[in-house]
């Protein structure tokens, strides 16, 4: 199962398309949905994580997941269009950042198949 | 020239975000059949609406240069047009508008494509930062000798230090909205710009589920006049 979360609804429908069909994708515009999806037992393969949304932000999110054992683990691929290093955020099990502006689909669809074939 | 240097990363932030989003959709674009269509449709808005905004931030370069005439302006009219264009986006968001007019004033003193964008850029951020499937609402109304017009959305509230600047009168740089993120106030920055240029005045009201922002419109006098004649 794969999470993309977005709170821009077009950027995150691209994202989901690039996923491919076929793959467990849920989508979400905020990280407070994301926690309250994972509350109810809904543990993703791969997280893909905008960093500015509404109310938390991605870096929030990061916080949270790295805080519970069963989310501590989870691959997370950072889409934003802020610059950030990924050795500073590997901690959080930050696997790769996408920049919204150069990214293409095919490099979405390999973290996809690389983390949830 | 620090802070000059901010806002123009913060605007720059911003505006590549609509061009991101075109980026993705034209990858999209060949893989469509049926769904083509509403791609294409959604590639237009997106591009429009950054385009507008890289024309508002041309249009504040050139405030000083006086070239916007003051004139009398139909206040429903305009309302009523930036609404109309808006339409499609409340819908694609499912997101509902609310217009109320209760105003007796029919003309303000304003420029028509400045007030266009000020309401433009107010409820752009409504649609934005209202909850899924929440109706902001446009009202207007008299108040103390001047036309109200006031966008309210129903999602978290501005933050303080915001509102503090908006009490002042105009934002003087666009600033990151921490809370109120996606948006990085661009809109704002130039809403209080052409305000200011109109001599009317921007605020914000803060709800604890949500946000209004209105702008004050000194009215016509020669909106007395024509109502006068209209009642004689």
């Amino acid at each position: 199962m794969i999470f993309v979360v977005d709170d821009d609804k077009i950027m995150r429908k691209c994202i989901a398309r690039a996923c491919g069909k076929g793959t467990e994708l849920l989508e979400f515009g905020d990280a407070i949905s994301v926690m309250d999806a994972i509350a109810t037992g809904k543990i993703p393969n791969l997280i893909l994580l905008d960093i500015l949304l509404d109310g938390p932000d991605g870096f929030t999110l990061l916080n949270e997941l790295v805080s519970y054992p069963d989310t501590a683990q989870i691959p997370i691929v950072i889409v934003t269009s802020l610059d950030l290093p990924i050795q500073d955020l590997s901690i959080y099990g930050v696997v790769g950042i996408l920049k919204k502006d150069t990214m293409t689909p095919q490099e979405i669809h390999s973290y996809v198949q690389q983390y949830a074939p | 020239m620090e802070q000059e240097v901010d806002g123009i990363l913060v605007a720059a932030h911003e505006l590549k975000a609509p061009l991101a989003v075109l980026r993705q959709l034209a990858f999209a674009l060949p893989e469509m059949d049926s769904s083509g269509e509403h791609t294409r449709s959604e590639m237009i808005n997106v591009s429009e609406r950054a385009i507008k905004q890289v024309n508002d931030l041309a249009k504040i370069r050139r405030l000083d240069d006086g070239l916007f005439e003051m004139e009398p302006v139909a206040v429903r009219e305009v309302c009523d047009a930036v609404s109309h264009e808006l339409r499609y986006l409340f819908d694609q968001h499912e997101k509902g508008l609310i217009i109320k007019y209760s105003n007796h004033a029919k003309l303000v003193t304003a420029n028509r494509d400045l007030l266009y964008s000020v309401i433009y850029n107010f409820l752009v951020n409504a649609i934005h930062y209202s909850k899924a499937e929440s109706q902001a609402e446009l009202t207007v109304r008299d108040s103390a000798g001047q036309v109200k017009i006031t966008i309210r959305d129903y999602g978290p509230s501005l933050p303080i230090s915001i509102w503090r600047e908006l009490k002042q009168g105009w934002i003087k740089q666009p600033t990151s909205i921490a809370m109120r993120p996606g948006s990085s106030g661009l809109g704002l920055f130039i809403a209080s710009r052409f305000a200011r240029y109109m001599n009317a005045s921007v605020g914000a009201i803060r709800h604890r589920d949500g946000t209004s922002f209105y702008v004050n419109l000194p009215i016509s006098k020669q909106a007395s006049l024509f109502d006068y004649d209209i009642r004689s």
